[in-house]
């Protein structure tokens, strides 16, 4: 993440110090925002025809393209009974020049290992949903990541886009049938619209928070980030549990400064996933009479801000 | 993908026969409720006892080897060495890399020399663990690299790893603000189990019943200066069960102090020239 940051850093410390001069007395950061607010957030799902669930999310300046393909399988010896995700995060060249070649791949795997972290529990996908026969086949969901542009904050719109991509994922019903020597066959079913959703209830949703001074803020931008010594990025689902925390960045953190920012997280995490299922749902629910926004955001039809 | 044309690898559709017996095992772990498998008690502080001694490596500028139940780790340090890459914008402190790397055979299942990217996330859990206790501002230009080595892997990796790199990096003469020193923690419904052991790590996803908190956690901590500075959790668990967990490490951090501090002093009593009377 560093890498990304030395953009800001010949920003000077007079800017360093107008940041953490207004948090300190008042609920105020440089844009405007409270210390727990996020934003202005544009969600889009279906826009990607080849894959079988895509969303992408803007989140200020900070663009994230997700697409979701599902294919068939071998389980994993130890869990014959469940499918499984796999996560890659590709940091394009476009987002930044520092991400030019091979730059961008430390980061990416940074990411990818993260989301890995995250769902590394039974309940936010049901991977037993994704089994079609035990221990031979099953629906392997290969999410990629392409991060169009950064401007700070990544994980929290990774997450985000992840959700709304899963719950636009369609994966077609497969029947097995047994042929006469005893092999078996897959088929799919005709009916292109006869597919399986995914529950994303569960799924969680990342919430970084940086340290800035002695307070700590949701939502920071790359000016803001060079000005924290560390962050912590803490995921949370619907209800509350958290399934992930982890510290970022190079300082160190006072324990109950932690205890405070998980806190926070928890708050802030919990607050994003009910609106967003209810705007996911709605833009389902026009169906056809949708108008796709695409990659130019000339109208403003799907937007979703947080405001605790 | 890069694969590792140096070494005849085994086919690729080969297995470890440790998967046939995972059933059998299972049963037997459920059984006991209260006592662990090595005699150490659930919901108790418990560290496991450590054996560490520093400067093995005559080539390394610090060294240490840690081994607890039978985890074993060896981490060496070379610097402060003159910096590779001259791309830095920041070149007024030095930099610290990391790499911790798992033999092949430190693991149940044989691993591949090349790092995958399990290790990868490992290396860069212990960079940001280390960084906020060695002083990088007094080593300008300089780089300076810490490597891990698992012998072998019986839990609780990451935690003994920094604890074994913090002991290298004093036995190098780095200087450093603290002692930086890990703790890791596997919490169990509603009970948790300090200092797990690989069994205890990745057995419970066997165990029937829907338990709430599952999940394990890992916290570095400073003790003389009381700063968490480097903190991962794993699985799912409520907001109280997290602090309560860091708490938890945090005091396995102070149980392990004393001895940690211990071994460095005879170190460096070893290594300062004899005394003329």
């Amino acid at each position: 993440m560093e890498n990304v940051l030395c953009l800001n850093r010949s920003t000077g410390d007079t800017s360093v110090a107008c940041c953490m001069g207004s948090l300190r007395t008042d609920d105020l950061r440089v844009d405007g925002r409270g210390c727990e607010d996020y934003r202005h957030m544009e969600i889009e799902t279906e826009m990607v025809s080849n894959t079988d669930g895509s969303a992408k999310v803007t989140l200020g300046h900070t663009d994230v393209l997700v697409g979701v393909k599902a294919e068939i399988g071998k389980p994993r010896p130890m869990v014959p009974d469940e499918g499984y995700l796999e996560f890659f995060v590709d940091c394009s060249a476009n987002a930044t020049p520092e991400f030019e070649g091979r730059g961008g791949d430390e980061l990416g795997m940074e990411l990818s290992n993260t989301l890995y972290k995250v769902f590394n529990n039974r309940y936010s996908v049901d991977l037993k949903s994704l089994s079609i026969s035990p221990g031979e086949h099953c629906w392997v969901l290969y999410v990629d990541v392409l991060l169009l542009q950064c401007d700070g904050n990544l994980f929290d719109a990774i997450s985000v886009a992840i959700k709304a991509a899963l719950f636009n994922t369609k994966i077609p019903k497969v029947h097995i049938s047994e042929d006469e020597e005893g092999g078996k066959e897959i088929e799919l079913s005709d009916d292109p619209y006869d597919c399986m959703r995914l529950n994303v209830e569960n799924v969680p949703c990342i919430v970084t928070l940086c340290k800035v001074g002695h307070r700590h803020v949701v939502d920071a931008t790359l000016q803001e980030k060079a000005c924290s010594v560390a962050s912590l990025i803490i995921s949370v689902t619907h209800k509350g549990t958290v399934t992930c925390v982890r510290k970022v960045g190079g300082g160190s953190l006072d324990p109950e400064s932690i205890f405070e920012m998980t806190e926070t997280g928890k708050r802030v995490g919990k607050a994003l996933h009910a609106p967003l299922m209810e705007l996911l749902q709605e833009e389902e629910s026009l169906g056809k009479k949708r108008q796709k926004v695409g990659f130019l955001d000339t109208t403003l039809i799907v937007a979703v801000s947080h405001c605790p | 993908m890069p694969t590792d044309t140096k070494r005849v690898r085994g086919p690729e559709v080969s297995q470890s026969p440790s998967l046939f017996l995972w059933k059998s095992a299972a049963k037997k772990s459920t059984a006991s409720n209260d006592a662990r498998v090595d005699g150490r008690q659930r919901g108790q502080v418990d560290v496991r006892s450590v054996f560490v001694r520093c400067g093995l490596i005559s080539q390394a500028k610090g060294s240490a080897y840690i081994e607890a139940g039978n985890t074993k780790l060896i981490c060496c340090v070379y610097g402060p060495r003159e910096t590779e890459r001259k791309d830095e914008t920041d070149m007024k402190s030095g930099r610290l890399i990391t790499d911790m790397r798992f033999a092949p055979f430190s693991c149940r299942e044989r691993g591949s020399w090349i790092q995958g990217s399990d290790e990868k996330d490992l290396s860069l859990m212990l960079l940001e663990s280390l960084r906020p206790g060695v002083c990088l501002h007094k080593y300008p230009r300089s780089q300076i690299e810490v490597n891990v080595m698992v012998l072998e892997n019986d839990g609780s990796v990451l935690a003994h790893a920094v604890t074994c790199a913090s002991m290298a990096l004093a036995d190098a003469g780095i200087e450093m603000y603290d002692l930086v020193l890990g703790c890791s923690i596997r919490q169990e419904g509603a009970t948790y189990l300090i200092d797990p052991t690989f069994l205890e790590e990745n057995g419970c996803n066997l165990a029937s019943g829907s338990r709430e908190n599952l999940g394990s956690l890992t916290v570095a901590f400073l003790p003389s200066l009381n700063q968490i500075s480097g903190l991962q959790s794993d699985g799912e668990m409520g907001e109280d069960t997290l602090t309560g967990g860091v708490r938890t490490c945090i005091e396995g951090c102070f149980k392990l102090y004393p001895v940690i501090q211990q071994a460095l002093s005879k170190a460096v009593r070893r290594k300062a020239p004899p005394s003329e009377s």
